[in-house]
């Protein structure tokens, strides 16, 4: 049955490759935290610890051991041993515990924020990380691309121009290029604000007020990440464009008197595949970079989460963020797989004819 | 282009290696916080008085130093990877895909900030440049395998093969020649990735704990919010040296890939 | 009347250093309806050059240096690239090229490339009629008409493809096509298909001439009503194909025959001899005979006198010292 439906076929095939990944990114996730053998508890108690009597003390660390699952557990009560003190679980029993605890959506308490749970300040700062981040990639990839197409097609003076400056655009880190957006368009010239989500003073709200603040917050950040993108994409689809102009069929496009809007047509399509399989790709890098653009920029969202979480030691928030990112990196993934499928007949076809090589 | 690039490049390796002859390095405080460029210190002060040249230089060495540590790493490791996979093809290939894919898709900046924060103390360059060519790997990996599955098929190669020469001998006598250019611009690439990933990871707190880096600059200059006073010489020259060293890699990149894809040239 | 004339034509190149490179120089020859001109030469000799040059696209480097090319009466010469698109290529002049495989959009259906053309040429027609046509042109060539119209290329086979770009290159009815070794890429079996084909195509009056590229000169035999040999962006002999493969008069001609292996009675015991040299640099100005470095029958003046072609009843020849 399922052979009669090849993208059918497709969707299943790639999701179950990325059920098995999310499996392998949460073991990860767990592991390697623990890798450097260190014990959380000990550095927090370390900090928390100070000025409390020893039995708070006790009392204390051993709900952060029971929290982090290090002790084992069952019903929910610390198991003792002989002495009364916690038995520590074995590492396996260690994630175990933090399976449980992620499949019912809890990923611990931060412990900066406490009692906060680390649930929350994501469910809070996740939203602007998505406001933000989705609209300049996507955005950057389509117009870097379009960018590109024309270059490769129309080379001359523009090309000239154009290629260099591009190729610089995605030279800069994009910390760097944010900070000097910073510098030059909210210090020296102040035009817009160099600092958060919205405004210090303002709540928010479904205001006019609070939205215009956020749009002017918006602007820096957005454009430091989408020019570096967009210069990027510009300079890989200019190469795409310029080895599809030489190619036979492009040739025989033109020979056969096709519209130049059409040739174009053709050549954008083809090769813009290479180009999704590369933002498949890269899509990992440019969340990452687009986090840090968020640390430069203050900006309230996972970046900043996971910033003054690595700043204050806040483990199950780091672990939690990490976690989440490599979620949102996972499915944004898969859809560019499904897009690639739908797209690209070849990938189809080679799933009809079977792996013929 | 290539010129350009390749001089670029050499100049700020020039820096590296020469300027602590020609500037004294120390890392004392010489003068009042954040002091604005003038004489001498021409470069200004940062926060805790210390002279920026200094500072600069020192941190031009690390970031350099780890660039091509974390660059050593991820092209060796990728291009072995790469080539046996292609080469063999069958469950080998298909397996080391499915391992390349893994880690492909797993952001490497995730597992950077993991790896990074357990190593509360003993973070050193050399620890954060092979952490980044551990997770860096995955790109050559794929681009040389693709290369390597190609020149399978080319006739010299079988026979070699019919002669009876293992795959390690044919692997290293007939195809790594082949693959060599490309592998160096696989190399210079995974360089300029390896210094960008450092800043990264340095801007965000998770640097070295014991030098000075490019990155870790820019980290204290955002920390000590000399962004927003208009401090511009805290961020500005270790900013514009980290693209400057991107900008030249990628000049030499490009320029190699129009020698070996002539349509790409004029 | 003749269909299409091509009169003196000359081309040049300029190179990026302003070298002008002349790779055609003074072709000349008619072709009436029905008959098929075979265009055989080594490679590099200009046959992709002159082609370019037939469909009237003068695209830079390539410029046309003298010369004239009709169709039906109507020049090519001078007009403008848009004027090209729209009304020569697919209409009047049509290519079909080498190499059926790439020539084809990967990405797109069959249907959707030919219907590409359809709308590139007529205004204002309508899907379902575009559709309907393809198919009553698509069902002349024994194929499975449906499965081959909505395919990708990748899921056809060579000779489904190449007989679709025929199929596309065709479908406006151009009264001259040139192919571009068509058949070179396919078995034998294939290319017999093929070959039928088109001339049930001729018959038929889809399109009313034919050149015929290749380099495999008995295919020729079996295809060319008309052959004409280059060299060196130069026709030197242009005749019929009995003249042509049986009389030879040009030098060249004559050792392109005896590099041939041929089954034909009494001539089983002769040896291929192959043509020793390389063609001149075009770049230069060539003084005298072309072929002269290489001609085993060469005098002293050939290196000198420029030959110009002598027309001997229906034949050229660019020889002075031809029998």
């Amino acid at each position: 049955m399922l052979k009669k439906y090849p993208t059918l076929r497709y969707i299943l095939q790639r999701a179950g490759w990325y059920f098995l990944t999310f499996i392998v990114a949460v073991a990860i996730n767990f592991l390697l935290p623990r890798l450097g053998n260190n014990n959380p508890v000990d550095i927090i108690m370390g900090k928390a610890g100070s000025g409390l009597s020893t039995e708070d003390a006790r009392q204390k660390e051993e709900k952060y051991l029971q929290e982090f699952g290090l002790v084992k557990v069952s019903n929910g009560a610390i198991v003792r041993d002989a002495e009364g003190k916690p038995i520590k679980a074995s590492k396996i029993e260690q994630f175990g515990n933090y399976l449980k605890m992620c499949s019912v959506g809890d990923l611990g308490t931060s412990f900066q924020k406490y009692p906060k749970k680390v649930i929350d300040v994501i469910k809070e700062a996740l939203p602007w990380t998505i406001a933000l981040q989705l609209p300049t990639i996507l955005f950057g990839w389509i117009i870097g691309n379009i960018l590109g197409a024309l270059a490769a097609y129309r080379r001359g003076v523009f090309d000239k121009i154009f290629f260099p400056g591009a190729l610089l655009l995605s030279s800069f880190p994009f910390f760097v290029f944010g900070m000097l957006l910073v510098y030059y368009f909210s210090v020296v010239i102040p035009w817009f604000p160099s600092m958060g989500g919205y405004a210090n003073d303002l709540v928010p709200s479904f205001s006019f007020a609070f939205f215009q603040s956020v749009g002017y917050h918006y602007v820096l950040p957005f454009f430091s990440i989408f020019l570096i993108l967009a210069g990027g994409q510009a300079i890989g689809m200019r190469s795409m464009g310029i080895y599809e102009l030489g190619t036979d069929y492009i040739k025989y496009a033109k020979w056969l008197g096709l519209k130049e809007n059409k040739v174009l047509a053709y050549l954008f399509r083809n090769a813009m595949l290479p180009q999704l399989t590369g933002l498949a790709l890269s899509l990992g890098n440019m969340v990452g970079g687009a986090l840090i653009t968020e640390m430069i920029f203050s900006y309230p969202g996972l970046g900043m989460a996971i910033l003054t979480a690595i700043q204050n030691n806040d483990y199950p928030m780091i672990q939690g963020c990490t976690l989440l990112i490599t979620i949102c990196v996972l499915i944004a993934n898969f859809t560019v797989d499904i897009m690639i499928g739908f797209f690209d007949p070849r990938v189809k076809a080679g799933l009809q004819i079977g792996k013929g090589k | 282009m290539f010129v350009i690039g390749i001089a670029l490049f050499f100049g700020t390796i020039l820096i590296a290696l020469v300027g602590p002859v020609i500037f004294t390095i120390t890392m004392e405080r010489v003068g009042p916080q954040y002091a604005p460029p003038g004489g001498r210190y021409f470069l200004g002060l940062n926060d805790l008085g210390q002279d920026y040249i200094s500072l600069l230089i020192r941190g031009l060495q690390s970031s350099l130093y780890v660039g091509f540590l974390a660059g050593i790493i991820a092209t060796t490791l990728g291009t072995l990877i790469g080539i046996y996979g292609g080469f063999k093809g069958g469950w080998v290939d298909d397996f080391l895909n499915m391992v390349t894919n893994l880690f492909i898709v797993i952001p490497s900046f995730v597992i950077l900030i993991l790896i990074s924060s357990s190593f509360k103390e003993g973070r050193s360059l050399t620890l954060i440049g092979i952490i980044i060519g551990m997770t860096a790997w995955t790109w050559s990996a794929r681009s040389v395998r693709a290369q390597s599955s190609a020149l399978k098929s080319k006739d010299h190669i079988a026979l070699a093969k019919m002669n009876g020469a293992n795959t390690l001998k044919v692997l290293l006598v007939h195809i790594l020649p082949y693959l060599f250019s490309y592998v160096f611009m696989v190399f210079i690439l995974q360089v300029a990735s390896g210094i960008l990933s450092e800043a990264a990871i340095s801007m965000i707190g998770l640097g070295p704990l014991d030098t000075v880096s490019l990155g870790t600059i820019l980290n204290q200059a955002k920390n000590t919010g000399a962004l927003g006073d208009g401090v511009w010489w805290a961020f500005i020259p270790a900013s514009v040296i980290i693209t400057v060293i991107v900008f030249a890699l990628y000049l030499i990149n490009t320029s190699m890939e129009g020698v070996f894809n002539p349509r790409l040239r004029k | 009347m003749a269909i299409f004339e091509v009169d003196h034509l000359s081309l040049h190149y300029l190179t990026r250093f302003g070298q002008k490179i002349h790779a055609v120089t003074d072709v000349s020859f008619t072709m009436e309806k029905g008959k098929i001109l075979g265009i055989a030469g080594e490679s590099g000799c200009g046959k992709s050059t002159l082609v370019n040059g037939l469909m009237g696209l003068f695209i830079p480097p390539l410029y046309p240096t003298s010369g004239d090319v009709r169709v039906a009466g109507e020049s090519l010469m001078n007009r403008s690239p848009k004027d090209i698109r729209e009304n020569v290529l697919s209409r009047k002049v049509s290519m079909i090229p080498q190499g059926a495989f790439n020539a084809l959009n990967p990405t797109r259906k069959v249907k959707d490339i030919a219907a590409d053309v359809m709308s590139a040429h007529m205004k204002g027609i309508d899907k379902s009629h575009i559709y309907d046509r393809l198919r009553e042109r698509f069902d002349l060539f024994g194929m499975d008409t449906n499965k081959v119209l909505n395919s990708y290329p990748i899921q056809l086979t060579a000779g489904e493809r190449q007989r679709s770009v025929i199929g596309i290159s065709t479908l406006l009815n151009p009264q001259m096509v040139i192919a571009d070794e068509p058949t070179s890429a396919l078995d034998v079996t294939t290319q017999k298909v093929v070959i039928k084909l088109i001339f049930d195509l001729l018959e038929k009056g889809i399109f009313s001439t034919m050149i015929f590229i290749t380099h495999e000169l008995p295919l020729l035999r079996h295809v060319a009503h008309d052959i004409a040999i280059m060299y060196a962006g130069e026709f030197v002999e242009v005749g019929t194909t009995e003249q042509i493969v049986f009389d030879p008069r040009h030098p060249y001609t004559k050792a392109l025959m005896g590099a041939m292996l041929s089954a034909e009675p009494g001539q089983r015991q002769r040896k291929p001899t192959a043509i020793e040299g390389a063609p001149p640099n075009l770049a230069n100005a060539i003084q005298g005979c072309r072929f002269a470095d290489r001609c085993p029958a060469a005098r002293a003046e050939c290196k000198v006198n420029k030959q110009e072609i002598r027309i001997v009843g229906e034949r050229q020849v660019r020889c002075d010292y031809a029998q």
